[in-house]
């Protein structure tokens, strides 16, 4: 019975396997057929991606990058909510057309997806209590927050091997138990964490109390992901890319989302969108 | 203010923790826990119902195929058929099930290897004798069953199948794994917002589960009397 049952399970997987390789096709085209852009995006990452309860739209930089490709498309967006942990499946299953979903371009991930052009870069960093972590070395052995499935676990585990990486569904609650001191700090790109700075300094009782020290452990190019041979889709977005850079649209929702009087302040440096293969090497 | 708890941020997003983003998306929060509760519910009522009695077949080999289903079923973990449901049917079936339908299949998959547990025990427990009298009046083994047996069997499980379906109203929950917006997804959406008052969210829902629960409790209670036949046995 158990090797009948084995059997039914392993043609079920070929079944699925074979089913998924059918799907990646001329997204592009359909699109434009369906006249709808599906997108995965986070739907509860401020200032990335969330729902606004009061006008109950999906609102954030990720978001504002899948609104302007729809528009020069001129589709209308249906917006699917993922996690850092389904988003990879979600796409190679053809339930989403891209994903707008704070992801790191790693040559890994690039085996299994296409990734557009950089659209975002930042860097892994900490958030601490104030004054209690000064270099890596002061993390050694202690517990870190992060959260499930992300780049910022891999990366963390190689800079403080010592260290026992604890892995939260979403970065807010590594970030609650920072505050309950169940973690030392939390780690992952600088963008993510300034939100979470920036709203702890909103609440007058953990003001002040809280700090993202200057040690930074990678660099993280952030990818639109594509099904892999999508080429129409991929040349489609990476020229509006392109596009938004030279007209300042990125520049715009760039200080729209973490402009000095937003929560989350952070600089734009010299980052532009360019040919770029970063991460991808 | 209760007790330095400020629930201003429930109050203010009472919509959005009922009904989500309905009517600008799908519908959400309170009223997508009920709509998922209540439809594997049913679902899952027939489903243990038909599984209990395959696996009191006088046939083997449906005995020993629908006891195989349920032992394997009920040897994972929750999350782990949720999981299955969610990146398996899709690529079986294409894109054609909703995260919502998926969900739904997973409960009803798990809640009917319980129930149907709970069916054969409920049938096994009904004496010999009323199958031997049912039987030597005339009726077919299947009228027998119908007509004599169950009645008296489904009668008790009643405590049993309300307790299995308290626990299923709670483990609609875990669908927000999958990022389906119901309330416990909601309630992360709004505490990853606000940051600020993760115990005013938390306790809300931990209410409002509550009174879900104890709803449906009292709902199968009260028909419990209204219904009361006298026990044959």
């Amino acid at each position: 019975m158990a090797r009948k049952i084995g059997l039914l399970v392993m043609a079920l997987a070929m079944v699925g396997a074979m089913c998924g390789a059918a799907l990646a096709g001329d997204t592009l085209a359909e699109v434009k057929k369906k006249g709808v852009l599906v997108a995965g995006v986070k739907d509860s990452l401020p200032p990335f991606g969330s729902v606004d309860p009061k006008t109950k739209e999906f609102v954030g930089y990720d978001i504002d990058f899948v609104k302007y490709i729809a528009k020069k498309l001129g589709v209308k967006v249906e917006y699917k909510p993922v996690t850092s942990a389904n988003r990879m499946p979600m796409l190679m299953e053809g339930r989403v057309d891209i994903l707008a979903a704070t992801m790191t371009k790693t040559p890994e991930r690039a085996k299994q997806i296409d990734f557009s052009y950089t659209y975002f870069l930042t860097g892994q960093k900490f958030l601490t209590k104030k004054g209690t972590v000064h270099s890596l070395k002061d993390l050694q052995g202690k517990k870190i927050g992060t959260a499930k499935g992300s780049t910022s676990e891999q990366n963390v585990k190689k800079a403080v091997p010592s260290a026992t990486v604890l892995s939260f569904d979403d970065y807010p609650q590594g970030v609650l138990a920072l505050q309950q001191g169940k973690v030392i700090a939390v780690t992952t790109d600088e963008s993510i964490l300034a939100g979470q700075l920036g709203k702890l300094q909103k609440n007058p009782a953990t003001k002040g109390k809280f700090e993202i020290p200057d040690i930074q452990i990678s660099s993280e190019p952030y990818g639109l992901g594509m099904r892999k041979g999508d080429t129409n889709l991929e040349k489609f977005v990476d020229a509006t890319l392109l596009e938004m850079e030279k007209n300042g649209e990125a520049k715009k929702i760039f200080e729209r989302w973490f402009g000095p009087n937003t929560d989350s302040p952070i600089k734009r440096g010299k980052f532009k969108i360019t040919a770029d293969r970063m991460g991808l090497e | 203010m209760v007790g330095g708890l400020d629930f201003s941020v429930v109050r203010e997003n009472l919509p959005y923790f009922f009904l989500g983003r309905y009517p600008k998306g799908p519908l959400g929060g309170v009223a997508l826990t009920l709509y998922l509760a209540v439809v594997s519910l049913v679902l899952s009522f027939l489903g243990g119902l038909i599984l209990g009695l395959l696996s009191v077949s006088r046939n083997r080999l449906i005995k020993w195929g629908s006891t195989a289903v349920i032992q394997t079923i009920r040897g994972m973990p929750l999350l782990m058929v949720i999981f299955w449901m969610f990146f398996l049917l899709p690529a079986m079936l294409g894109s054609g099930m909703s995260a919502d339908w998926t969900i739904i299949t997973a409960l009803t998959l798990f809640t009917s290897s319980y129930m149907s547990e709970i069916v054969r025990a409920g049938i096994l427990g009904i004496p010999k004798g009323q199958m031997e009298a049912a039987v030597s009046t005339g009726l077919s083994h299947k009228q027998a069953m119908t007509y004599v047996i169950l009645p008296q069997a489904l009668r008790n499980m009643i405590p049993s199948f309300v307790n299995q379906f308290v626990s299923m109203i709670k483990d609609t929950s875990l669908a927000f794994i999958v990022g389906v917006s119901e309330l416990t997804h909601i309630a992360t959406q709004m505490n990853n917002r606000t940051m600020l008052y993760p115990t005013e969210i938390f306790l809300f829902i931990a209410v409002i589960y509550f009174i879900m629960c104890f709803a449906f409790t009292e709902l199968s209670r009260w028909l419990e009397r209204r219904s009361a036949w006298r026990k044959s046995i």
